[in-house]
């Protein structure tokens, strides 16, 4: 198929909700990926998952969780290829939470993205991993009686070379931050503030709260920065130069 | 015919000209397992058939260990019930072994044994006195065989060298036990009757076909009895063998490496299997080659960690959620794990979809001795699309429902969503309908290729007929023909394909309901006979020739 016809192929097919947070993460990659060379990407189930038919680029769309160890097969079959997963909160903090964990902690040469929207939204709104207390779902309609992950400190202590966070409404910011992302060698994390305009509508909350973080800082200064909550930062928490795992593997 | 064990069993007497079985039994830790290896390795230098049966249970110290070396101047594929010889090495495993012991028994004088014929050799005070580890009593032991079967010291001499760096102590010990029992007059006079054997265990010639058929990355969760076969590539230069966090990762990681266009494959045992059975509806779905070894052992759940058992049939042969093509097979000795492993690989390859090879603990960790795994097998290579404009074409509806492959960094889109042809999400009935329909058409394709391979094997003449699969194939194979069965062991499981038979059929299976049994009567349309044990035990020929008379 023509990059052209497959362009309008995808313009006509994208089924996310008109104001779904996903659409910035879209511009925001494509943005980025431009930048680079021989992109593979695969995603997981769930909405965001959805964006492996919306890339004119070689993709995987996977199953539930298991986004992680499919990178890294990858990665260790053809390591000139720049390995992407785009994952979702239910989907890698729910489902896949081992893989994440394990992913980082073997430094495995891949960058995740986390679509956060604290919700399962293809399965119509329950809870994940990191909805906040006494979420209102219909899973949960009395509250989540559930406290909240905290995927950046998860991602730090198990290991992640690169961890940040990005929001889909800046969409320039979080493009440089993938692009970084992807540059990094080793594991690399961006949790993305992702409203849901269907099931967890934050686009309100997050304009109020995010604001930019410069530069990467120490382990202990970042896990705290990860903490703060009455507002919300956005940039790169942490980054450290380490041997990847395929480069251990492979003898590179 | 239910499972019981029949009052007498007789002694086999065969009549071939050289068939002994020794064997060696202690605690775990004692290193029964390897002086069993290592016996076999010393008869086999001389040309000899051996088959080793390895029994031990989930425990790293202690306990009961078992190896039953069997040796024969013609091919042989199965140990047998009783012992011609037999080693104590803990005086509480006597006890277990009593009933099978028709000959020597030598033991350790560390303690008494008024078991009729016995030569007590004073195994732990010679390791004391060269301040060896316990476990250096199998070097005494095989000294003493050594001299007992009438080999020359320098054979066993020569094993030592080749399989230790420093095996200076082994063979001192090993001197020491040959001396002690020199006075006695050797049972046999074993003499070098060909060229030299390899000895490989099931799970060796697994790792070894994987690598014929162009393996290049390899997964595994170590669980018994897949293990050995990570073990063994792990210490191969070209093979990437890693041991991820979970079978499902083990899994998805093969997938990765094989969308990126490396052969992989991954093994586990009966629980493990079950952690990766949606990985291979994916598999199935995205058209992503894999080789999946399954191993089973004795079940449900935890079963018997470390015996044997073929109770996953039904549960493979349709290994997860929806219908998609699928080759299964399950290999007969250790020398047709090999050759098969590699044909499953390749046949993945061929087809793009998943194939598994169905093992069972009795093949994968016993061992045999082979002339070489020098088989005709190689990688069968497909034809890859090296480089394409635009987006790949990935799914291409075909007649044979088989696509074109191509590998990333070319835009090549594979999806677990129903896809249009080139790997686009898609709910259209009618791409729905062609794409699902392109898929299952591969299976008239894999049946066609697989009937001009080697579905079963044929044995023997009669009008009766023994069927077996896996590992059962042993020790049915040495009482077909002294019975006048005629006996074909099946390989491919699915496509199951099941020639016409007359006479009898008695199916021979280590489960409870017969699961082949079930099978081959509905490809045949009328009952069959059934011979099952699920005691985590293989069969031995002289238990299956009472079993097989007893009706
Ligand atoms: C094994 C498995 N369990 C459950 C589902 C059903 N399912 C589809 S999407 C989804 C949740 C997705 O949530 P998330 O990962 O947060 O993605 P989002 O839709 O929010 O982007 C679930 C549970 C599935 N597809 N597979
Ligand atoms: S349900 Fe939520 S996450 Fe899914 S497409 Fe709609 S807005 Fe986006
Ligand atoms: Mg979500």
């Amino acid at each position: 198929m023509e990059l052209e016809e497959a362009k309008e192929k995808i313009k006509k097919t994208i089924t996310w909700c008109p104001g779904c947070g996903n659409f910035g993460i879209l511009r925001a990659f494509e943005k980025a990926a431009s930048k680079m060379e021989k992109v593979v990407v695969s995603s997981g189930i769930g909405c965001h998952g959805k964006i492996s038919d919306y890339l004119i680029l070689p993709s995987c769309h996977v199953i539930h969780g298991r986004v992680p160890p499919f990178l890294t097969g990858i990665k260790l079959a053809n390591p000139d290829l720049t390995v992407v997963g785009f994952v979702g909160d239910g989907d890698a903090l729910n489902e896949g939470i081992e893989h994440l964990v394990h992913a980082a902690k073997r430094n495995s040469d891949i960058t995740i993205f986390l679509h956060n929207n604290g919700v399962f939204g293809l399965t119509t709104g329950q809870i994940t991993a990191t909805s906040p207390k006494g979420f209102r779902s219909k899973s949960t309609p009395k509250g989540n009686p559930e406290e909240p992950l905290n995927p950046i400190a998860l991602m730090l202590v198990s290991g992640a070379t690169f961890v940040a966070r990005g929001y889909a409404g800046k969409v320039e910011h979080l493009s440089n931050i993938m692009y970084e992302a992807m540059k990094h060698k080793g594991f690399s994390f961006v949790e993305i503030l992702q409203p849901c305009v269907s099931f967890n509508n934050t686009w309100k909350f997050y304009r109020k709260v995010v604001y930019e973080v410069d530069g990467a800082r120490d382990f202990e200064e970042a896990l705290k920065l990860s903490y703060q909550t009455n507002k919300i930062p956005i940039g790169v928490f942490y980054k450290v130069e380490k041997e990847s795992y395929e480069e251990v593997l492979l003898n590179l | 015919m239910q499972f019981q064990k029949s009052a007498k069993i007789n002694y086999l007497k065969l009549t071939h000209n050289m068939d002994f079985c020794i064997a060696i039994s202690g605690a775990a830790g004692d290193g029964v397992r390897r002086g069993g290896l290592l016996v076999a390795k010393l008869l086999s230098s001389l040309g000899y058939n051996t088959f080793v049966y390895q029994e031990y249970q989930s425990l790293i110290r202690g306990g009961h260990n078992a190896s039953v070396i069997r040796f024969s101047d013609r091919k042989i594929h199965s140990h047998r019930y009783y012992y011609d010889l037999f080693v104590c090495l803990e005086d509480y495993v006597l006890d277990l072994h009593k009933d099978r012991i028709k000959g020597l028994i030598i033991h350790d004088s560390k303690f008494e044994c008024s078991n009729g014929n016995t030569i007590p050799i004073p195994m732990t005070e010679f390791i004391k006195e060269e301040h060896k580890p316990i476990i250096y009593r199998n070097a005494i032991v095989l000294g003493v065989l050594c001299r007992l079967l009438g080999i020359r010291f320098e054979v066993l001499e020569e094993l030592f060298r080749k399989e230790y760096d420093d095996a200076e102590s082994d063979i001192l010990l090993a001197e020491e036990g040959y001396d002690y029992v020199k006075e006695i007059e050797p049972i046999l006079k074993v003499e070098k009757i060909g060229d030299a054997k390899e000895v490989y265990s099931g799970n060796d010639a697994i790792a070894i076909g994987m690598m014929r058929a162009g393996l290049r990355n390899y997964y595994a969760y170590p669980m018994t009895p897949a293990s050995s076969i990570l073990h063994f590539l792990a210490k191969q230069e070209d093979v990437i063998a890693v041991q991820p966090e979970s079978e499902i990762a083990a899994i998805m990681m093969a997938l990765g490496s094989a969308f990126a266009g490396k052969r992989a494959a991954v093994a586990t045992s009966g629980g493990g299997f079950a952690l990766m059975t949606e990985s291979i509806s994916l598999a199935a779905m995205a058209e992503i080659p894999v080789l999946v070894v399954e191993a089973q052992r004795s079940s449900p759940s935890t079963g018997m960690a470390t015996y044997t058992a073929q109770q996953d049939l039904d549960f493979v042969i349709h290994p997860a959620h929806g219908e998609f093509p699928l080759i299964l097979a399950s290999p007969i000795t250790v020398e047709d794990a090999f050759s098969m492993t590699a044909e499953l690989l390749n046949l993945a390859w061929k087809y793009q979809t998943p194939a598994i090879l169905l093992t069972d603990k009795h093949l994968s960790e016993s061992y045999e001795s082979i002339d070489g795994l020098n088989g005709s097998v190689t990688e069968e290579k497909i034809e890859v699309v090296e480089r394409c404009e635009g987006i790949f074409k990935r799914y291409e509806v075909t007649n044979t429902g088989i696509s074109k492959i191509a590998f990333p960094p070319n835009i090549v889109k594979a999806n677990s969503n129903e896809h249009d042809e080139f790997g686009f999400t898609t709910d259209n009935p009618q791409i729905a309908t062609e794409m699902y329909a392109k898929r299952m058409r591969k299976e008239v394709a894999i049946k066609e290729d697989i009937q001009k391979r080697e579905p079963y094997k044929v044995f023997n003449h009669g009008k009766d007929c023994i069927i077996t699969w896996g590992s059962t194939f042993g020790a049915v194979k040495d009482v077909a023909e002294e019975l006048g069965y005629k006996l074909i062991a099946m390989r491919y499981l699915r496509p199951l394909i099941v020639p016409e038979i007359k006479g009898r059929v008695i199916v021979v299976e280590c489960n409870y309901s017969g699961l082949l049994a079930n099978k081959i009567e509905n490809k045949l349309s009328r009952e069959v006979e059934r011979i099952n044990r699920w005691d985590g035990r293989p069969f031995t020929p002289e238990e299956l020739r009472e079993r097989l008379r007893g009706d």
